[in-house]
């Protein structure tokens, strides 16, 4: 028993740490999407983000392919972390769970 | 869970074999006693329990055919970076599986993190890791050579290092492994010799702490086996 609660206790551990991990990881990505209004055949492209529930648009004029692609990403790869911070989450619960569970005799 | 970690650490492998960069690699840790069952055939040799993190040795001096950012690589996976504690170890965190790389340590050793420029990590230096380095065995699965320490090194190997765990868990996980898989090798007259070679290579300290080892853990039978053919 002392095994498995101290696999258990250890990942758990990891857990917190990959948690905070995935926070500061959200954090460092620009935050919104991108989107654009046509306007006389160009594209005039503005940050859309929510902040206390109201959409806010920033205007960011005309971009390159590149930064479009930057954007995309980032979006992308927001998904994709807040998806696995989720699942850390979980992970969390359910560890805690165990290890405040009573051992059968 | 499990499926989910297999199939990531088969994609993981899969990507950094056909980057050439795992024909240097030595997986250590609990993930190479689950590879042990390809290894073994019979299909009865299962480790009981085994840990989120996947252990890969840098055998010295670290030879690699191109240089690879093995972040960068694992990146689309979802894996972030951590720079652990105040020495900065690199590890590659992911909710299903941790990546992390080890070194030998040798002579007087360092407290800092072995630089590995061409894979863009470092990896911790860690006594007693050559000894895993010098006895490997290659095994064919999903269509990739995986490098895992011969079985009798890992065994050797744990029952020296569990008594210089930290905690007493991880003490006694070690031991565990060590035993059964010493058990099931017993089993084998094949691999009783490869015991007995592998035992035969190992510093004559090194053995005395084995046989001193198993006499704490009361393994009478395993004593007599080593000492038979030491």
């Amino acid at each position: 028993m002392n095994v498995i609660k101290g696999v258990l206790k250890e990942e758990l551990k990891n857990s917190l740490r990959m948690k905070r991990g995935y926070e500061s990881a959200i954090k460092k990505l620009p935050k919104g999407t991108i989107v654009f209004r046509l306007i006389r055949e160009h594209k005039y492209y503005y940050l859309v983000s929510k902040k206390k529930g109201k959409l806010l648009y920033k205007y960011k004029g005309k971009l390159s392919n590149e930064e479009i692609r930057k954007y995309e990403m980032a979006k992308k790869q927001r998904a994709k972390y807040t998806k696995m911070l989720n699942q850390v989450k979980n992970q969390i619960k359910f560890l805690r769970k165990s290890l405040r569970g009573k051992e059968s005799a | 869970m499990e499926k989910n970690q297999l199939n990531l650490i088969l994609r993981v492998l899969k990507k950094m074999y056909a980057s050439e960069v795992l024909d240097n690699l030595v997986i250590v840790g609990s993930w190479a006693l689950y590879f042990y069952q390809y290894y073994f055939h019979q299909g009865e040799y299962f480790p009981d329990i085994r840990t989120r993190d996947i252990d890969f040795l840098v055998p010295l001096p670290p030879k690699f055919k191109r240089n690879v950012d093995i972040p960068l690589l694992l990146k689309e996976f979802g894996f972030i970076v951590h720079h652990g504690g105040t020495k900065g170890y690199i590890r590659l965190d992911h909710p299903e599986l941790i990546v992390e790389f080890l070194i030998p340590e040798m002579g007087k050793g360092r407290d800092t993190p072995y630089p590995l420029p061409s894979l863009g990590l470092n990896a911790q230096p860690l006594r007693f890791l050559h000894f895993l380095a010098e006895h490997t065995i290659t095994i064919e699965h999903e269509n990739m050579k995986l490098r895992l320490p011969h079985p009798a090194a890992y065994a050797l190997h744990k029952l020296i290092i569990f008594d210089r765990r930290r905690t007493k868990d991880k003490a006694e996980k070690d031991s565990k492994q060590a035993i059964q898989l010493l058990q099931y090798l017993e089993k084998n007259s094949k691999d009783i010799r490869e015991i007995k070679t592998i035992f035969s290579t190992m510093h004559k300290k090194w053995q005395k702490t084995v046989l001193e080892n198993l006499k704490k853990l009361d393994e009478e039978n395993l004593i007599q086996l080593l000492v038979k053919i030491s």
